[in-house]
């Protein structure tokens, strides 16, 4: 049987009486299969990526030349600021409109239109990749867009118009928000669903309307899930890939194929052949998103169960 | 998951999660009484809108020549002769390659999701409810792996691939899609949060052995999380791009996501050079949804599903 | 059985857990690095160095890539020599950057196996990464005579040609010429310009009597290649393997940006993209002229445009005055590769000779002009029959084949994603091309680096 080799923090009394009824060894069976496969298709992969940022080549240990080679590339800073400044669009408008949303489709009474409605959000949640870039090409050209009337209020014309540089991270975070939203809200939809009634009509006869229950006593019991989505969506956002490559390929390059740090890696690994400044890079997004993770984990007892 | 989509298409921001929560709607019969304020359905009106109009447009362009794409209104309807001609085109575009691409990604779908379920339901299981050394180490080597960037990790797997001699096998696809840790701690959290410790006990009192309670008590109880895991992977497993596309050698096993990329590819506002034998963009808007519909089947399906296995959940406890 | 959640989080524990996790990261990659230590793959980054020594030619199956429009090709081989067993694979082509063709040689490098034994690219700078990683075998040393090597037009080979030896044969070429509006030239009364100074004053013409009206088009990621290859500018002097020298101020440069600024602001030259909605939409059928690789005719005009039959005439391209050598540019054209891995060397070189010289593809099925001359003469009679072209295009395109200036070279960095980052999005927002020509020179420069080019700058 294959366990994980490392043993790690003492077991706790604490979580003993929590979860154990009685101390066995069964656990093991039950995990065998799956760590079987977490070894073979996520430690070692991944491990073997750290051992790359570390070497070079020809497999001599290098340091951290692999990272300095990284961050003096002329892409690099640019790049950075690009993923950052997505973040800020695409982590405000999911926090913000996916709660939002959840939260009014919750109160519909209906329960046949709120659930025709989360189908209706979801659906872009099957067109990814390669599928949406004809879409895109369409609807942000203003001569042949559904909504071109509203791309003319604006103040755009042409295609190029709407894809100059400045407003990159903007549409990034659009086509990232119509594809990732409504799989989110159902998420979010069925938290809400889990509050107990009692207390939300326990909050009705106190008098609170539905902002003041949406925000003293939904938003606070949600919180579990919006730190859940925060540490996914922000690792998701350092790792822009998907959405520059894709308008790259519908705006015939003026949105490049090096706008984000995980495309640079990528460029790194099959432009230009060196897997090792490219895993330096990736080594890098990982430590971002396990700092915010462990913090957002710390300051909200995520993994706290019951 | 290591091999999410295109590299880096986070797994967790376009699949996220199933929760235990989702598994049950504490939805009161009794009517609420609001006053009614037409603002909350003018917002959500306007999402639908933002969510769908694309969507409709994608539909519509299926009906039309390229020609009407360009020229005519955006949302009109084409006509069925033009439909009908994309279609032909369509399934006569090399062979009948639509056909074996999608009966391939059928294939490496299903294929990695009932191993997935076999893999991750007992795992998360355990995670939940026994204790082992090394448990919690598990449950962040997880977290670990699935916040690394995927670009850099086609190389190892790769060469970890080639190493036991499966490239070219259906298996180089099935088991890296097999491994899904999201549906780990998914079936965790749901088992720590949904399961009571009482029926637990309650078997193992009577003499149930560490798997017969798992069967008789947890696995009755597991049908929302089997629903809700299953449905995850399998659209992570259909949408996925890049993994095929670097692993496989050969056209005909091409999964239907690379086959849109080839066939976007072939349009020649794509790809000036591909003469005679063009295909036109309302065909590649055809072979869009034909790639789609079986995610918001299975979706439909399991949106259904959820709600009578999470009642049949509650009336247990 | 309802599931609680606690409003409020963090408890007591959380620092032991958070211990606890930082150690197991910490064994995880301590694992990570013993696990990964004893089964480390090499990069294979052998260079061939001019000597190369085949596989053991075992034979076997010939395996073949292909995309999907050369995929004609190999199933007409097969078709003819049914003796040859032939796996035949279609992927991407390379297109649109997409670098699938090297990502997978790469991988093949670090396994050992895996190659194809001929593949068709789309691209025409493969050479530049797939001699180094040693994937392609040298044709005229042997396995292809001279004799048939001489039969390409002239330079067509240049992208395949390492210090005098040849990697990869060119499928097809996208020579620059001036295409042009037979009906209305000869309904306004035009000459065709010869020179670009007398292209600029009938731009300057059609802007005041015909306005709407295009004379050309500069919003394609290929527009240097048209424009300012023509115009001998040399930004992308690639002189050696891995030196390139790069200068955007030189006057054949800066007089081509100012002809092109000009025109743009009088609106004759336009600056969308041809494949563009908007200007199928807008503009498709408003070209006077329009300076553009071969392939305009068949791909673009015929049919995209859907421009009727009889209009489209092909002249060449204008030169600036006085020069005494013309030169055009050149947009794209495909290349064949030979793996030198291959152990089927004479079958592959079979197939490669046929693919890039029989009359029966090059000449009548193959969509682009044949860079082997004689097949050219053939695809050429069969489009002149196919009578859509208002007048004879065989001598102009011709012409054209011989005269694709030879100094702007084919580097692995892309001067087509280079324009479309840093010139066009300028441009759209309203700045001349004269102004943006030292952010080009600097761009170019910075991606040749990265790229592991030594740049010589002027």
């Amino acid at each position: 049987m294959s366990t994980p080799t490392a043993t790690t923090g003492r077991t706790t009394a604490r979580r003993g009486t929590l979860r154990a009824l009685w101390p066995g060894r069964a656990g093991h069976g039950f995990v065998a299969a799956y760590v079987v496969l977490l070894i073979a298709f996520g430690v070692v992969p991944t491990c073997y990526a750290v051992y790359f940022a570390f070497t070079d080549g020809n497999a001599r240990f290098t340091g951290l030349s692999n990272f300095s080679r990284a961050a003096s590339d002329f892409r690099f800073v640019p790049a950075v600021e690009h993923v950052a400044l997505y973040l800020v669009f695409w982590l405000a408008a999911l926090v913000v409109l996916v709660v939002g949303l959840s939260l009014l489709l919750h109160r519909l009474s209906a329960r046949g239109v709120s659930k025709a409605l989360r189908f209706l959000y979801y659906i872009p949640g099957a067109l990814a990749g390669a599928a949406g870039v004809l879409v895109w090409l369409f609807v942000l050209d203003p001569s042949v867009s559904p909504v071109s009337f509203l791309l003319r209020a604006m103040g755009f014309d042409t295609f190029g118009q709407v894809v100059a540089p400045g407003h990159l991270p903007i549409l990034f975070a659009l086509i990232a928000f119509w594809t990732g939203a409504g799989g989110w809200i159902v998420v979010m939809h069925g938290a809400l669903n889990n509050i107990p009634h009692e207390v939300i009509e326990a909050a009705r006869i106190d008098g609170a309307g539905a902002w003041q229950t949406a925000r003293r006593i939904q938003i606070p019991m949600l919180r579990k899930w919006i730190v859940y989505m925060m540490i996914l969506a922000f690792a998701g956002g350092t790792q822009l890939f998907v959405e520059p490559q894709l308008l790259a390929q519908a705006s015939v390059g003026v949105a490049g194929r090096d706008y984000s740090l995980n495309q640079l890696s990528y460029d790194f690994a099959f432009q230009n052949n060196d897997v090792n400044t490219a895993a330096a890079i990736s080594v890098e997004l990982l430590l971002v998103g396990l700092v915010v993770a462990a913090l957002f984990v710390a300051r909200s007892g995520f993994f706290d169960a019951d | 998951m290591p091999t999410e989509g295109h590299p880096g298409a986070s797994a967790f921001r376009t699949q996220p999660a199933l929760l235990p929560a989702d598994l049950e709607p504490r939805r009161s019969a009794a009517r609420r009484h609001r006053p009614r304020n037409p603002l909350p359905a003018l917002v959500l009106g306007l999402f639908v809108v933002f969510f769908v109009l694309p969507v409709l447009w994608l539909v519509l362009a299926a009906t039309k020549t390229d020609d009407q794409l360009v020229h005519g209104n955006p949302l009109s309807f084409g006509s069925w002769h033009a439909l009908k001609a994309n279609w032909d085109a369509l399934t006569a575009y090399q062979g009948d390659a639509i056909f074996q691409w999608l009966r391939n990604s059928a294939l490496y779908s299903f294929g990695a999701l009932v191993i997935t379920l076999a893999v991750a339901i007992p795992a998360g299981y355990a995670l939940a409810m026994t204790e082992f050394r090394g448990r919690r180490m598990l449950l962040i080597a997880t977290l670990v792996v699935m916040l690394m960037p995927n670009a850099t990790l086609v190389v190892p797997l790769f060469l970890e691939v080639n190493a036991v001699h499966l490239i070219g096998s259906m298996w180089s696809i099935i088991l890296p899609y097999a491994f899904y840790p999201f549906g780990v701690y998914l079936a965790y959290i749901y088992f720590s949060t949904a399961l009571p410790r009482e029926l637990l006990e309650a078997a193992r009192l009577d003499g149930c052995s560490e798997f017969g309670a798992f069967r008789r008590v947890a696995l009755p109880l597991a049908a929302p999380i089997v629903a809700l895991v299953g449905f995850f992977s399998f659209v992570a497993n259909w949408t996925n791009y890049f993994l095929p596309y670097v692993m496989l050698p050969q056209s005909s096993q091409l999964p239907v996501q690379v086959g849109l990329g080839t066939l976007l590819d072939d349009v020649p506002q794509f790809n000036p050079t591909v003469g005679d034998l063009a295909v036109q963009r309302p065909e590649l808007a055809l072979a869009t949804l034909l790639a789609i519909t079986p995610v918001l089947i299975v979706f439909l399906f399991s949106q259904r599903f959820l709600v009578t296995g999470m009642l049949a959940g509650a009336t247990k406890s | 059985m309802k599931v609680k959640f606690r409003a409020i989080g963090a408890s007591a524990t959380a620092h032991g857990r958070r211990r606890t996790g930082l150690l197991a990261i910490g064994a995880l990659l301590a694992l990570g690095a013993a696990a990964c230590g004893t089964s480390t793959g090499k990069a294979g980054t052998s260079s061939t160095g001019g000597s190369f020594k085949p596989a053991a030619q075992t034979g076997g199956t010939l395996t073949v890539w292909v995309d999907s429009t050369r995929l004609a090709a190999a199933q007409l081989y097969q078709k003819q020599n049914p003796a040859v067993k032939m796996d035949i694979v279609t992927y991407d082509g390379d297109a649109n950057g997409s670098n699938y063709l090297q990502t997978k040689v790469s991988l093949f490098n670090r396994t050992g196996s895996g190659w194809p034994d001929v593949v068709f690219s789309a691209e025409n700078n493969e050479a530049a990464w797939a001699v180094p990683v040693g994937f392609t075998a040298p044709l005229n040393k042997g396995l292809i005579p001279q004799a048939t090597l001489d039969g390409w037009a002239t330079n067509a080979n240049a992208p395949c040609t390492v210090d005098g030896t040849v990697y990869c044969l060119r499928n097809d070429l996208s020579q620059t010429v001036l295409w042009y509006n037979d009906k209305l030239m000869k309904q306004w009364g035009c000459q065709i310009p010869t020179t670009w100074e007398q292209y600029q004053a009938l731009g300057q013409k059609v802007a005041t009597e015909h306005p709407g009206y295009l004379v050309g088009v500069a919003g394609d990621t290929f527009a240097p290649e048209i424009y300012m290859w023509a115009s001998k500018c040399g930004a992308n002097q690639i002189t050696g393997t891995k030196t390139v020298t790069v200068d955007t101020t030189s006057a054949d440069c800066t007089k081509m940006a100012a002809l092109l600024d000009t025109l743009i602001q009088n609106k004759t030259v336009s600056t969308s993209s041809v494949f563009s909605s908007d200007f199928d939409k807008n503009d498709a059928d408003k070209i006077l002229m329009m300076p553009g690789p071969s392939w305009y005719g068949g791909a673009l005009f015929q049919s995209t445009f859907k421009t009727p039959a009889g209009q489209i005439g092909v002249a060449p391209m204008p030169q600036w005055s006085g020069d005494p050598s013309p030169s055009v540019g050149n947009v794209g054209g495909g290349t064949w590769l030979l793996s030198a891995h291959s152990k089927n060397l004479k079958a592959a070189t079979d197939f490669l000779t046929w693919a890039t010289t029989s009359d029966d593809y090059q000449g009548k099925l193959a969509p682009g002009y044949p860079a082997y001359a004689p097949a050219a003469k053939t695809w050429l009679a069969a489009q002149s029959a196919s009578g859509y072209y208002a007048d004879d295009i065989t001598a102009p395109l011709t012409a054209a084949a011989d005269q694709v200036w030879p100094g702007w070279g084919y580097g692995q960095f892309s001067q087509e994603a280079i324009w479309a980052a840093t010139v066009s999005p300028g441009v759209t927002a309203g700045k001349t091309i004269s102004s943006l020509l030292p952010a080009w020179h600097d761009s170019i420069v910075n991606y040749a680096k990265a790229d592991g080019y030594q740049v010589a700058s002027k």
